[in-house]
């Protein structure tokens, strides 16, 4: 494994943990989100960390290079596209949940998830 | 006709784009919409098995490792796929209807999320690629959080943050595990890592195929609902409009079934796995159970049930038999009928009183007979009383059970189904039998025609996989005599 590719991964898996850490025990909502996005960016670095090639080129054909060389010095491409689409994901989903934290905040004027979140199940009223 | 295959996803995929986009047409937004929902149960019907290959990329031989491997996304369409989208097409359909006649002005981006579900759970149970199957994993939990947030239930926004907050640990650990599996192998087809696996060119007992099936299953407990995740899946069931959450409940046997299949192909050499799947799905049976129990909402007494039957859902695939898995499999079907039969049930008695609480409830038997009725056998054929479709998954699940060698599992099992029983009859008793309630309206508004037709139609499934399971079953063991 190559140390660039090595320093990804322990930055990746820094990331999670961090980003776990926060999720799980921060009150902030905001700075709970920033957590869950750096759990999401960890998991994206670690893909693209398994697509790195030390030495290798971007893996795109171009029409004076030879083909076996370019197959054997290509980095791997398919991470890549996998992150790419990822990385829409994990926006869609950031952009969903900052609209509910909006709404929620209008309504409580806070952004504690004590007080927030506390009673979603106490309360259960059906308003038609 | 396997182009028909790829347009499964497609069709309410588009719809969901063109519904939203001209949603201010209130008329041709109600036509389109309820043409498409029609249109989801008869394409998987119309459709021949077979795999459909995206691009055209059909599969290649490797070179170097003289293994043939998947270019491109495939889709793979049997019998079991067949079954369970043309049920999920006829409840997103039923679902359709009883929302468009509900609403004179209708919502375009809530049409929009009932389709985006529906698109996503097909594609999840067609996909052929595990990606592909994170990517609609992800959509599906959009539009559940979409559904919930998107109801009229107080403190439904609440709930859906709860439940996207979850979700978004859940789907990168899930996302990590797909990216152990591509280290290891370099490819995401399933078939592919599935043969990479079973032809030892993956050590299945090394560290990184563990965490891989660590994360991976940390997201299916995510996507099912299963213990730890139990309460805000029973929660988002309760906070979403009924008809919503019946839609919801197939999604989540769906996503379930889906990622199980696809685990118990890769990862079906590791003892630990088939381990995991029991221990959890127990625990859900007895927690789902034992918290009904307890509940005086009957939208969240019906979502801990719902998790309850999921745990029977995971033993079947747990117990890792031929006919288990078919069993489990006929119970994951029965229990998207049944649970969407009660939820509906119970929504028009929702409509009918404004009223959730059993305690504040009853006498309704004499005012909404027809409803009652249609509820009770729904009850029933939840609990496993023959000759209702419940039963007969439920006696496969004990039969399969037995003869794997665990009469213990089979008796938790028929005791977790007496318990069912009970919460549904206590339940029942509340709404329906014991005096009205002096204060309780009951008078002023009736139960929606359409609600009642989607339950009869419901019904009809319940009775008819009761009565001929074989119809069911047969297909389901061959597809699964296949992945075996």
């Amino acid at each position: 494994m190559a140390q660039v590719q090595l320093i990804i991964l322990i930055t990746s898996v820094a990331l999670v943990i961090i980003g776990l850490y926060s999720a799980i025990f921060i009150d902030n909502i905001i700075k709970k989100i920033i957590g869950i996005s750096f759990i999401e960016e960890g998991a994206n670095l670690f893909i693209v960390a398994i697509g790195y090639k030390a030495g290798g080129v971007v893996p795109i054909l171009m029409p004076e290079m030879d083909t076996s060389w370019f197959a054997s010095n290509a980095a791997y491409p398919l991470p890549f596209g996998l992150v790419l689409t990822s990385i829409v994901i994990g926006a869609s989903t950031l952009a969903v949940m900052l609209a509910l934290v909006m709404v929620l905040y209008k309504k409580y004027g806070t952004l504690s998830t004590k007080v927030m979140l506390a009673d979603t199940s106490k309360q259960e009223e059906y308003n038609e | 006709m396997n182009e028909l295959i790829p347009l499964m996803v497609i069709v309410p995929l588009m719809a969901a784009l063109l519904i939203s986009a001209f949603s201010r047409f209130n008329t041709v937004t109600k036509i389109f919409a309820f043409v498409v929902a029609i249109c989801l149960p008869i394409i998987p019907i119309a459709s021949n098995y077979g795999l459909h290959y995206f691009g055209g990329y059909e599969p290649m031989l490797d070179n170097v490792t003289n293994v043939m491997f998947h270019p491109a996304i495939t889709y793979s369409f049997t019998f079991l796929q067949q079954i369970f989208i043309a049920m999920v097409g006829l409840l997103t359909f039923l679902v359709i209807f009883i929302y468009l006649t509900k609403y004179k002005e209708v919502s375009g981006p809530y049409l929009f999320l009932l389709f985006l579900g529906t698109a996503a759970v097909t594609a999840m149970l067609l996909t052929d690629d595990i990606f592909h199957m994170f990517v609609f994993f992800e959509i599906l939990a959009l539009a559940q959080v979409g559904i919930v947030a998107a109801s009229s239930i107080s403190y439904s926004n609440e709930m859906a943050l709860k439940y996207m907050i979850l979700g978004s640990i859940g789907s990168p650990m899930m996302l990590l595990g797909i990216g152990f599996l591509l280290a290891m192998t370099g490819s995401v087809n399933i078939t592919d890592i599935a043969a990479a696996v079973h032809n030892g060119l993956v050590d299945a007992t090394s560290p990184v195929f563990l965490m891989s099936l660590a994360l991976i299953f940390f997201g299916w407990l995510y996507a099912s609902g299963l213990p730890p995740f139990h309460t805000i899946k029973s929660g988002i069931y309760s906070k979403a409009e009924p008809h919503g959450a019946a839609l919801l409940q197939s999604f989540t046997v769906i996503s379930m079934i889906s990622i199980v299949l696809v685990m118990f192909r890769i990862y079906s050499t590791l003892p630990i796995f088939e381990v995991l799947i029991v221990f959890f799905s127990i625990l859900a049976m007895i927690l789902g159970v034992s918290l009904a129990l307890t509940q005086t909402d009957f939208r969240r007494m019906i979502g801990f049930l719902a998790v309850g039957e999921l745990g029977f859902i995971g033993l079947g695939i747990g117990l890792g038999t031929q006919y288990s898995i078919t069993a489990g499999l006929f119970q994951a079907l029965n229990e998207i009928t049944i649970t969407a039969l009660l939820f509906i049930g119970f929504g028009a008695i929702v409509n009918a009183t404004n009223e959730v609480d059993t305690r504040k409830l009853g006498g309704l038997l004499a005012y909404h007979p027809k409803v009652s009725i249609m509820l009770l056998i729904g009850g029933l054929a939840m609990a496993g009383v023959p000759p209702l479709s419940g039963f007969q998954s439920k006696l496969m699940l004990v039969q399969a059970s037995l003869s794997c060698g665990y009469p213990e599992i089979s008796i938790l099992a028929i005791v977790v189904s007496i318990a069912t029983f009970v919460v549904f009859v206590k339940t029942y008793y509340s709404m329906f039998l014991k005096p009205k309630p002096n204060d309780l309206d009951v008078e002023h508004k009736e139960v929606p025609r359409a609600m009642i037709f989607a339950m009869g139609i419901l019904l009809i499934i319940v009775i008819a996989f009761g009565v001929y399971p074989d119809v069911v079953t047969n297909g389901i063991s061959n597809f699964v005599g296949g992945i075996l």
